[in-house]
């Protein structure tokens, strides 16, 4: 197609051009799914009686991004913000966790059993302890990798010695970790008036509680930075490592892989035990720092949330930071968001649940506005070759 | 002695809704669509399903039984349109189909969640997120029921059982003995074939994941009513993802899949079992409710060797590509 061609048509082109340009449609197709997912829950609101602004602007207050109505003592934007950031850390460390299998062709389904244990295995051992904080801190994270790891190693060893689909064993894993660890809970470590696990001490705890900023209590989350780190250092291990590569070759077609001499069951194995890492962090940032408790035989959405997350970051570790941003705007400011509007605040997950609907017809998406394109230049070259046919004709005649 | 007749009365009660679960999987996996939304399938069904039965004891005199049947044929029709959704994404916009049936899953549990407590206001003015159901009646063969152990099987059986085992011999026969489920079959193994042969591959995939759905709904219904009396969120318990693993077991063909559910039943009925004959506390409960997932573990180590699923699952189908 010349330059030339690709600069007219309608608005119906432009919208085309923008979701196919080589170079922004990793970005441009995850903006169209989340304006698509506006305009429809918009009109789920509409439909519900409800002012769609309003909605939209408590779910940003709620996190701290906007001006709420009125303030409790002691809370403001900067303590609501700092929430957000405490539960969003586990959301992005889910969502990498996630990023690293599927890379790789594998789907973590268990990801919310994964932190599940690491969670509870970090509270059994360290949260219960007298540690101080200097030591109590790091080790929580490391028990976190650990158990993680072997979580995530166990489910790529079934997959790749007995050819156990991880989808399958990782629900199975799920459910008996679930169960397993509310009968330790339930046994040993039950508070009996809140009906969940002991709270943990708080030098274990991965977030600082009540800090005072600008006369606001403030929980400041450390798993955030880890977070982050953890984006940037998988990106890394992606474009620049020879391992990274080669996961990605054996994701993208396991048997050129084969025949290039990766060790195919090898690198599924680390791959599935990277992640597990990862969601062994979440897990550990969650149990330890968002909540400090773990209620029995609950598996947190989180774990099929960050998939969402991953499928809108486009499966890319610094795609996924902005996704969880705004998923998490979603599922955080769904309590403020449903007292100020009134809707139940299931309303979020259906959004995430669109979102992710839409997501994952990206591909089809961008297709379609190829399509388009290609039919529009044809209909040019034909109107050009019968404009040429025409004028040829004349010529003829003229003569 | 009582144990043992419960452990059966209670394995069949649940190994059916498992058993008509797993036919919906392999209707579509057969047909070369990897079905992993089973679960949301049979949420989404069993609420469709729930809710009728609500409006109808609340504004029609029916009798409660009538409603048990009216709500199992609307589960069905609600799992078959919700279905159709995957199916759209699967077939026509060529979604990945793993991802897909994440989705369906996900978006299933949020919206009749979101719904339920929305309905329930409106209909009862309190939001609260489950519709209560009536207790399905269960009858006893008379004489057969009066034989040790096998009578078990003919004591206090859910009228639901016998719809699902008539089912089951329908779409076995659909499938195995019919030119639509020959079709339906080389959907899955050579769908180039089928187009070659005059058969339409997109039609022939979404009727069959249509079916899955239809089939998961009644499922879902069945446990709504036998083990949890009611419709909330609870009904996401994974038994979707166990009627999974029991099409894997069973190599994808109904008749061995009706095998491995009946174990899974009783696997699980025994472990509740287990735990009252041991005299052990409720604590204790939580631990004998992982011998499903464990006996599923271990048996997919000896088993998943020498499965072969269908061989076109999981990829679109291009016309142009031989």
């Amino acid at each position: 197609m010349n330059k030339e061609s690709s600069r007219r048509g309608g608005p119906r082109a432009a919208l085309a051009r923008f979701l196919t340009n080589e170079r922004w449609t990793q970005i441009t197709v995850p903006i169209f799914c989340i304006i698509l997912t506006l305009i429809v829950s918009a009109v789920v609101l509409l439909v519900l009686g409800k002012k769609p602004g309003t909605a939209f602007y408590s779910f940003l207050a709620g996190n701290g991004f906007l001006q709420k109505a009125n303030y409790g003592s002691g809370s403001g934007m900067i303590s609501d913000f700092f929430s957000f950031l405490n539960i969003m850390a586990p959301m992005l460390l889910a969502a990498l966790a996630f990023i690293f299998g599927y890379r790789c062709g594998l789907f973590n389904i268990g990801i919310s059993g994964q932190m599940l244990l690491s969670g509870y295995v970090a509270t059994v051992f360290i949260g219960y302890s007298e540690l101080p904080g200097a030591v109590a801190r790091p080790l929580v994270l490391i028990v976190g990798i650990i158990v993680g790891g072997l979580a995530g190693a166990f489910i790529g060893f079934l997959k790749y010695r007995f050819n156990i689909h991880e989808v399958v064993s990782t629900i199975m894993v799920n459910y008996i970790i679930s169960y397993v660890t509310a009968f330790r809970i339930n046994l040993k470590y039950i508070d009996m008036i809140s009906r969940s696990s002991k709270t943990i001490s708080s030098a274990a705890r991965l977030t600082f509680t009540k800090v005072q900023i600008a006369g606001c209590n403030c929980n400041i989350p450390l798993g955030i930075i880890i977070a982050i780190l953890a984006a940037i250092l998988v990106h890394f291990v992606f474009e620049k490592t020879v391992f990274g590569f080669e996961l990605r070759a054996v994701g993208s077609n396991r048997n050129a892989a084969l025949y290039t001499g990766v060790n195919v069951g090898k690198q599924m194995i680390s791959a599935m035990m990277i992640s597990g890492m990862l969601a062994g962090l979440a897990g550990v940032t969650y149990y330890l720092g968002y909540t400090n408790t773990i209620i029995p035989r609950e598996l947190v959405s989180m774990g099929y949330d960050s998939i969402a997350t991953a499928l809108l970051g486009n499966n890319s570790p610094i795609g996924a930071i902005f996704s969880s941003v705004l998923i998490t705007i979603f599922q955080n400011g769904a309590s403020y968001m449903s007292s100020a509007v009134g809707v139940a605040k299931e309303i979020a997950s259906v959004i995430t649940g669109i979102l992710l609907l839409f997501s994952a017809c990206g591909g089809y998406f961008r297709r379609l506005a190829a399509n388009y394109l290609r039919k529009l230049a044809d209909e040019e070259e034909e109107a050009k070759k019968a404009a040429a046919a025409m004028a040829a004709e004349k010529g003829g005649e003229d003569k | 002695m009582t144990y043992i007749n419960s452990l059966i009365t209670d394995g069949l009660a649940f190994a059916l809704p498992l058993f008509i679960m797993a036919v919906g999987g392999i209707y579509s996996e057969k047909s070369g669509v990897t079905n992993l939304a089973v679960e949301g399938f049979q949420g989404f069904g069993a609420f469709i399903g729930a809710l009728i039965a609500t409006i109808l004891s609340l504004k029609s005199g029916l009798g409660g039984q009538t409603i048990i049947y009216i709500a199992i044929a609307a589960a069905f029709v609600g799992g078959a349109v919700y279905a159709m959704l995957h199916a759209l994404l699967c077939i026509y916009f060529d979604a990945d189909q793993v991802i897909s049936g994440v989705v369906i899953n996900i978006l299933g549990l949020a919206l009749t969640t979101f719904l339920t407590s929305q309905i329930n206001g409106v209909l009862f003015g309190n939001a609260s997120n489950k519709f209560v159901l009536e207790t399905s009646y269960r009858f006893s063969v008379p004489g057969l029921s009066s034989i040790p152990i096998i009578g078990a099987i003919f004591t206090k059986v859910y009228p639901f059982e016998i719809l699902i085992l008539v089912l089951g011999v329908f779409f076995w026969y659909l499938m195995y003995k019919t030119r639509y489920g020959m079709r339906l079959r080389a959907c899955g193994e050579n769908p180039q074939a089928v187009d070659a042969a005059g058969g339409n591959v997109y039609k022939i995939r979404f009727i069959s994941v249509m079916i899955s759905g239809g089939l998961s709904g009644i499922g879902g219904m069945c446990i709504a009513y036998s083990l949890l009396v009611q419709y909330s969120p609870n009904i996401y318990l994974g038994y979707g993802y166990l009627a999974i693993a029991a099409m894997i077991f069973g190599n994808w063909n109904i008749i061995p899949t009706f095998f491995v559910c009946i174990f899974f039943g009783l696997a699980k009925a025994g472990g509740n079992q287990l735990c009252l004959v041991m005299q052990l506390s409720s604590l204790y409960t939580n631990l004998f409710m992982i011998i499903p997932y464990v006996l599923t573990l271990v048996m997919m180590i000896f088993f998943s060797k020498r499965n072969h699923p269908p061989k076109a699952a999981g990829q679109p189908y291009d016309k142009g590509q031989r």
